[in-house]
């Protein structure tokens, strides 16, 4: 295969630089695979994190949206949305960030209120457990999705890492290391080359200077 | 060519994820916000759960022995998908996962065993590339 | 560091997520209204995440796609069925998965 040769002076001063080169590459791209392959497997099990987070979510969503109908049909619409609006509204959420080789990733966890009823906001008596019951399914739903957002975010800058250290990969092996190799293996060739020609000038050299004599 | 300056910044790039110091598991336990600064200016929370899971894991007079984050060192020289963790407090927690019989400061493990560990602890643990 | 959640959805889901605690709620009424409101939630500092129904992602179009791609690291911004179950038939995980790791893994990533 006509490996692209780069344009370079054959002395053996040129050869050792590129096997340097080449052995730097050669690592380079060893570790970079490793880093790939770790990438990999970081992917697939954020994947597999996902699959269950995402149903556990959206199925404890739907009753959430159950339990809300509910206490529409009990309490009243009107009265349902009031209540919303007078529900204590503080949810935190504690976000930081955490890193897998290179990529920050964000974490989330949800603030622990353990809010009953009197904490909730609402007031009491015009209220009744199925607002409570709607309250709670929708804390879960949001304990749940918040895991999930966190679980997402950190599968796309996986894959957006993937990407790029997959390209680094094939580019060594594929481009770089070869053109070093090519050109070493052509320095080497042109410096046998120019051996043999200098052994053979010598020699007509000492030929002519012999037939002097 | 300035392939060499390229390289060179990928593999000084790769380890910028690492803490600039590691925190003991007995001090993470005992701190309300367990993290440690990265060597890129940033930080890296380590989650609750694992702490608990490993604490569980590992007894008493060993949690402040345990440095967290966990290292799991990938070098070419053990070969394709192969990784070494030391630290004695470490590969005992370690070997309890994976159900291995830990021997000394030393574990070599292999790629499933690398999966494992990443699924069950993927805060407490870290990647360390070495140069080699 | 702490954060707020917000909510852009239809009236059950806000109320819903009301009750649960979210700060910002917004009833989806005009697609320019939501847009800007959009806009909004996500230059505010102190909001750490945002919930959007696909269905109104969807009314958003293009404009929300590019707002999304746009963003900063936070808000997070993460898409929910509202009371309808509905979502979308394009799955962005699955197009995730083949773009990054080819088409023949995708299926055995979903058979587990």
């Amino acid at each position: 295969m006509a490996e692209a040769v780069s344009a370079v002076t054959p002395t053996r001063m040129e050869l050792l630089k590129l096997r340097q080169r080449v052995s730097l590459a050669q690592k380079g791209h060893d570790l970079l695979r490793e880093k790939m392959d770790a990438l990999v497997i970081e992917f697939f099990e954020v994947l597999k994190k996902i699959g269950d987070a995402k149903s556990a979510a959206l199925n404890q969503l739907s009753l959430a949206y159950r339990a809300l109908s509910v206490c529409s049909a009990v309490m009243g619409t009107i009265e349902t949305r009031q209540a919303s609006r007078e529900a204590k509204r503080e949810l935190e959420i504690e976000i930081s960030t955490r890193h897998i080789m290179g990529i920050v990733v964000p974490t989330l966890e949800v603030e622990e209120l353990k809010r009953n009823a009197l904490s909730r906001g609402y007031s009491l008596h015009t209220t009744s457990s199925v607002l409570d019951d709607a309250s709670k399914e929708f804390e879960k739903a949001l304990g749940l999705l918040v895991k999930l957002a966190e679980l997402e975010e950190s599968a796309n800058a996986i894959a957006r890492e993937l990407e790029g250290t997959k390209r680094r990969v094939n580019a060594l092996e594929y481009i770089l290391i070869p053109r070093l190799k090519a050109t070493i293996k052509f320095i080497e060739m042109r410096l046998d080359e120019m051996e043999r020609e200098n052994f053979s000038r010598l020699k007509r050299i000492k030929a002519m200077l012999e037939a002097r004599e | 060519m300035n392939v060499d300056r390229i390289l060179k910044f990928e593999l000084n790039k790769l380890n910028v994820h690492l803490p600039k110091r590691r925190i003991s598991l007995k001090e993470a336990l005992e701190s309300t916000r367990p993290q440690v600064a990265t060597r890129d200016g940033s930080v890296h929370r380590f989650k609750r759960e694992e702490l608990d899971f490993l604490a569980g894991l590992v007894p008493e007079i060993d949690r402040g022995r345990l440095q967290l984050p966990i290292l799991i060192a990938l070098d070419p020289k053990f070969g394709r998908g192969a990784a070494r963790i030391t630290g004695e407090a470490e590969v005992i927690a370690i070997s309890q996962i994976l159900g291995k019989k830990s021997t000394g400061g030393e574990l070599l493990i292999y790629r499933p065993d690398v999966a494992i560990i990443r699924r069950k602890l993927p805060t407490t643990t870290q990647y360390l590339f070495m140069p080699g | 560091m702490s954060f707020k959640v917000a909510v852009i959805g239809d009236v059950d889901t806000t109320t819903g997520f009301a009750l649960a605690g979210a700060q910002y709620v917004h009833v989806h009424i005009d697609k320019n209204g939501t847009l800007s409101k959009l806009g909004e939630l996500l230059a505010d500092k102190e909001i750490g995440l945002v919930l959007i129904t696909h269905r109104i992602a969807e009314e958003l179009g293009a404009e929300f796609r590019m707002t999304i791609r746009k963003k900063g690291l936070l808000p997070i911004v993460l898409r929910i069925p509202d009371k309808t179950g509905y979502t979308p038939k394009v799955d962005e995980l699955y197009n995730l998965i083949k773009r990054t790791v080819g088409a023949e893994i995708v299926v055995r990533a979903e058979g587990g």
